[in-house]
């Protein structure tokens, strides 16, 4: 509550700040520092280890930062709220592994994503709102999922799953969506698809995109972050980073 | 008020048998003539009440378990307290006819030389709080509970054995004089329930009836919550509890209502339980009756209420006819039906009925729960 | 005892040259007469003699056994088997008439002291033993007659323990006889301080409150609060020693259960009963030795008992638990199903009564060590959990089933990527857990009942120590155990047994908050499906 009046520290979305978090001696993130403008739509790329997930978990409370300033909207300190309040707060996360709810339907499944309140009470005690069911009918249009919506999400192919997903994330309406690897295991097709959808979606949302396919990373065409043993590397467009003499070594090696 | 949960075929043909035996009942145990084919003796309406309150207690587990997959072995702790509110108040209606003839104090007090009432047995003379308590005792201790475990997420197999430790140490502590309780003995030699006797064979009937209509109030309760909106969060948090919170559910707090309406509708069951068997005493604490519980369900087929309440009853059938045919082989027979329904049943009863009418499946497959080495993957 | 007494005696006799024969001779002399002073001295002289057959004839004396023929200066006693004894020579006399003697006679004042005499003539035993049980006796009635013979005996005494009892029965007499000289009394006060113990105490407590002597009363004072400090952290210290004790039967019956849970991540519900089956395992093997042989029954049932109760538990990882693989709470279970039906076969095997398992002499008993009570057969099973625990980290450390084995623990998939049959290690994983669970019952046989039971009593416990300690790290197990052991022991005394249980459950309980997995917890970046 109080968060709403305090004064905004930055202007950006997502402001990340000397971040570190380590695991049994292992550092994960070294004073990883990183500010997302609100509508602006971002891809993090780097090699395994680098530090991708580490920094997905610590903006969505899973995993608390050693040091550090996280901040959403420049007033909600991101370390000291849990998963669901960071949610709440407009935060939306899709996994690497597609994670739906394999025993509910299609439906369902983002009916329990759809921006509502969220109480026990609510739930309980409330039906779908006439709201709620206009949007699933168009997330479902959005991601092609209509003729499906009956079957449960456990039966659909996996590009189906990724999408039920993004889907989901959608009916959830949050202000920044953080999407890893959205097209690992897709065919091109399906690719250049989900592609086409991230960019829609980036239209009035902010979202972070973290991905290993660079030619994907080329088709949304926008700024680039290379993260590297935790810490950023290098920023700009792909075209800049892919000529910055460190990003190169870290890629191809020595 | 929240509506009435709709209803598959299973659920009507379960209510109309509940219903029909909670109203036939009486008839064939009191106006039918004792000679009758159809008469019920005295002992299987005590039987079949007792098997009601069982089913009670499956289809409070299969809530917890089934649907939300929290394995608790606490559940004959919530059984056992409200039995023991239920045996406090017809402790107290026994008044001055006790061996010792204290107006006030039980028996056991007496013999232990107490002279006052313990506070925890104020107001247990009336049956309406008596009531309250049955449902405010274990209810509170799940909300407690529930609340630091959930809370500090502890989940898996951590939970149950934390649920074990619980139930034991209440346990321990119910075995004790000192505790209040009627210690070793527990309570016992009840004479009337709201001025009725309760050895009677028309307060059994109704004890019946009774049980069997809370049978049916605790399955369309059950029903209902996990039709809604709020059945279907849990369920996603049985299946993938961290994608639950990443979409701004708070877990802890589903998954708190849950245990929690599920420990009251033990303890009633509990409470129904004591006036027909005669007696609770420490025993029904027993972690190894929480998981028996356990076993009911998976036989009737976890995450279907139906079956959890068909398990209830098959299970205790069978356990009545062979602890009186060949005691000897009655725990083989347990424990073998431990090994086979988790190794070839994992559906249950209700799972073989849907193989041969493909419904719309509700039960869950067993979904492979990360076991804690894979959790701990990526650990470094 | 009189008997017994007397046969000890009888022996003496024997063996032993009777002593300084001419003194005792007077003193006999003096019985002839028959008269109550005459009697009382020649108690006094003939207990100062300190002979061998001295304790025989005061007692037949006390028990008006001892007869004399005044006629024919024969001085006889008379046994409970109604043989007589000449008194001076110790010989039998056959065929002699009792009816020809007299008796001594006695009087109440004379009875008295026979008894010290008595007294005294332990004190002067040969056997250190005995003295010290003499010296220990006074200590504890005060008997003042015996104070002549405690500082005759002191004066002479050869042996330091020996002395030092002789000098704590002296100083119990002297401090609270207000006509002992101030010093001695202050010297007695030091001599019990020193000594410290509950009687010690009481008897200070005395002297603290009716002596009206300002400097004693100020040392007992002093040795008052002394002793108070002293005997409060003695009784921690026993209390450390049972919890100890506690912990390593807890570590013992854990370290299996914390492996399997550790490596398969599967809570194996018939853990107790691989105890169990190791209990059993030791009784038949005492049964099937001869009794020649016991001394050795348990090295012979220790590898036995692992080899059983592992074999039971790769049956049962082989035939259940493999087939749930990823399912823990189903796993949990059917291994309740499987402890169940081991229960009962025990049952109609061996009977649902408690059997007996004997211990063999070395380990049987217990000792005093420093005012701390010590029982034999528990410091063996702290040597045995210490062993156990050692043998295990060695295992996992330096052997290359223990890095699989680790490997699997910190990250199946990848273990198995790596090309480690993670199959296999399970398997071999639940033969140690299991067969570390034999060894613990071996162990428990000694100190709980030996019944179809004996397992469920361990379980819930055994989870509190892996909940408490963690997975992945037996370091953790042991630290899970030893805080759950000697916390336990130290609340008892405090708040009783019950709540001590369930305190340190509402601890575990409050404990996971802070640390959900555990002291030891793998760490990590956890990548949830």
């Amino acid at each position: 509550m109080s968060d709403e009046t305090k004064p905004e520290l930055t202007s950006s979305l997502l402001y990340l700040d000397g971040v570190s978090v380590s695991f049994d001696g292992y550092k994960a993130l070294r004073g990883l520092s990183l500010a997302l403008e609100p509508g602006e739509m971002r891809a993090i790329i780097g090699p395994n280890g680098a530090g991708k997930t580490t920094m997905m978990d610590v903006i969505t409370g899973k995993t608390r930062p050693d040091e550090g300033e996280v901040y959403f909207e420049g007033r909600h300190d991101l370390t000291r709220l849990d998963e669901a309040e960071i949610a709440e707060l407009g935060v939306g996360r899709k996994f690497q592994k597609p994670t739906v709810f394999e025993n509910h339907t299609v439906n369902d499944n983002l009916l329990l994503a759809a921006k509502a309140p969220r109480s026990v009470f609510a739930t309980l005690f409330g039906g779908a709102a006439a709201v709620e069911r206009e949007t699933i009918e168009r997330i479902l249009t959005t991601t092609r999922l209509t003729d499906q919506r009956g079957r449960l999400a456990g039966a659909l192919s996996h590009g189906q799953k990724q999408w039920l997903e993004i889907g989901m994330l959608l009916a959830q309406d949050p202000k920044l969506l953080l999407v890893d690897e959205p097209v690992a295991g897709m065919t091109d097709a399906e690719t250049a698809a989900t592609a086409e959808l991230l960019r829609e979606i980036a239209r009035n949302h902010s979202v972070v995109v973290v991905e290993h396919d660079m030619a994907f990373v080329r088709e949304l065409g926008v700024k680039v972050t290379v993260l590297h043993e935790g810490s950023v590397l290098a920023e700009g467009s792909l075209d800049q980073v892919s000529a910055d003499e460190r990003v190169i070594e870290v890629y191809l090696g020595r | 008020m929240m509506p009435l949960p709709r209803l598959d075929r299973l659920g009507v043909a379960f209510l109309i048998i509940t219903i029909g035996a909670a109203a036939l009942a009486p008839i064939l145990a009191l106006v039918v003539p004792h000679d009758s084919a159809f008469a019920m003796p005295p002992y299987v309406v005590a039987l079949l009440g007792k098997y009601m309150c069982y089913a009670i207690l499956a289809v409070a587990l299969d809530l917890v378990w089934g649907y939300c997959g929290i394995l608790s072995l606490g559940h004959s702790a919530f059984f056992a307290l409200g039995g023991y509110a239920m045996g406090m108040y017809l402790m107290r209606q026994i008044g001055a006819r006790g061996v010792y003839a204290n107006p006030v104090l039980p028996d056991f007090m007496v013999f232990l030389n107490w002279k006052e009432l313990p506070v925890a047995w104020w107001g247990f003379h009336s049956f309406a709080y008596a009531s309250l308590m049955v449902m405010l005792v274990p209810g509170l201790l799940a909300f407690a509970f529930g609340w630091f475990a959930f809370r500090s997420r502890v989940t898996g197999v951590y939970l149950s054995i934390i649920t074990q430790a619980m139930t034991y140490a209440l346990k321990l502590a119910f075995f004790r004089n000192d505790f209040g309780f009627g210690g070793n003995n527990g309570l016992t030699d009840f004479k009337d329930i709201l001025g009725f006797n309760v050895q009677s064979d028309a307060t059994r009937a109704a004890l019946f009836s009774l049980s069997a209509l809370a049978l049916a109030l605790s399955y369309l309760i059950s029903r209902a919550i996990v039709v809604s909106k709020y059945g279907k969060a849990v369920i996603a948090i049985r299946d993938a509890e961290s994608r639950v919170r990443f979409l701004g559910y708070r877990v802890e707090n589903y998954k708190l209502f849950i245990f929690v309406v599920s420990a009251v509708m033990a303890g009633v069951a509990g409470a129904l339980y004591v006036p027909q068997v005669g007696i609770i005493n420490p025993s029904e604490f027993d972690p190894g009756n929480s998981i028996e519980a356990v076993i009911w369900v998976a036989v009737g087929g976890r995450g279907t209420l139906v079956g959890a309440a068909l398990g209830a009853v098959a299970v205790n059938f069978a356990k009545t006819y062979f602890t009186g045919v060949f005691p000897e082989y009655w725990l083989y027979a347990l424990g073998g039906l431990f090994v086979l329904v988790t190794l070839f049943l994992p559906k249950g009863l209700i799972g073989l009925l849907n193989l041969r009418r493909p419904a719309r499946p509700t039960p869950p497959t067993p979904t492979p729960t990360p076991s804690l080495a894979q959790q701990e993957e990526g650990a470094r | 005892m009189p008997l017994a007494r007397l046969v000890a005696v009888l022996f003496f006799l024997c063996c032993t040259t009777v002593a300084r024969a001419d003194a005792v001779d007077d003193a006999l002399a003096k019985f002839f007469d028959d008269k109550f002073p005459r009697t009382e001295q020649a108690i006094n002289e003939l207990a100062a003699t300190g002979a061998a057959n001295a304790p025989a004839i005061l007692d037949a004396l006390g028990d008006n056994r001892l007869l004399i023929d005044q006629a024919d200066h024969i001085i006889v006693y008379k046994t409970t088997g109604d043989d007589l004894i000449n008194a001076k020579t110790g010989e039998k006399l056959d065929g002699v008439d009792a009816g020809a003697f007299k008796k001594v006679r006695i009087n109440n004042a004379l009875r008295s002291a026979i008894e010290a005499a008595m007294g005294a003539l332990t004190l002067a035993n040969p056997d250190p033993q005995k003295r010290a049980g003499a010296a220990e006796a006074v200590f504890e009635t005060r008997d003042a007659s015996a104070l002549k013979a405690l500082e005759a005996q002191l004066s002479h005494e050869s042996d330091p323990h020996v002395a030092e009892l002789l000098r704590q029965a002296r100083a119990a007499i002297v401090v609270l006889d207000s006509k002992t000289p101030t010093a001695d009394r202050v010297a007695a006060v030091a001599t019990l301080k020193a000594r410290g113990d509950q009687d010690s105490q009481s008897l200070i407590d005395q002297v603290a409150n009716q002596s009206d002597d300002p400097a004693v009363k100020a040392a007992a004072l002093d040795a008052k609060a002394a002793i108070k400090a002293h005997l409060a952290w003695l009784s921690v210290l026993q209390n450390l020693i049972y919890g100890i004790s506690a912990a390593s039967v807890l570590l013992l019956a854990a370290i299996g259960l914390a492996i399997t849970f550790g490596v398969m991540g599967v809570i194996n519900m018939a853990h107790g009963e691989m105890v169990m089956l190791g209990a059993y395992t030791t009784f038949v093997v005492q049964s099937a030795l001869p009794p020649s042989l016991l001394q050795w029954s348990l090295a012979v049932a220790l590898p036995l008992a692992f080899l059983v109760s592992a074999i039971v538990g790769v049956a049962i990882e082989r035939l259940v638990i493999r087939f749930l693989y990823g399912r823990p709470l189903e796993t949990l279970l059917a291994t309740w199903g499987v402890s169940l039906i081991l229960q009962q076969a025990v049952r109609s095997l061996f009977g649902a009564n408690n059997r007996q398992v004997s211990a063999p002499n070395f380990m049987s008993g217990s000792f005093d060590w420093a005012g701390l009570q010590i029982t034999t057969g528990r410091l063996w099973i702290v040597a045995l959990a210490i062993l156990v625990f050692v043998a295990l980290q060695l295992a996992l450390r330096a052997t290359p089933f223990g890095l699989r084995m680790r490997a699997v623990t910190q990250n199946r998939r990848m273990a198995a990527a790596m090309g480690i049959s993670t199959g296999r290690i399970d398997m071999l994983a639940f033969a140690l857990g299991s067969g570390v669970a034999g060894v613990a019952g071996v162990a428990l046989s000694q100190i709980d009942n030996v019944s179809p039971n004996l397992g469920q009593g361990y379980i819930i416990d055994s989870f509190m120590v892996v909940v408490l300690g963690g997975v992945g790290n037996l370091w953790g197990t042991l630290l899970g155990a030893t805080v759950l052991g000697v916390a336990n022991k130290l609340l008892e005394p405090v708040i009783g047994a019950v709540l001590g249980k369930i305190l340190l459950l509402v601890f575990i309980i409050l404990f996971i908050q802070k640390r959900p997995r555990g002291l030891f917890a793998l760490k990590g970046r956890a990548v949830e499906a």
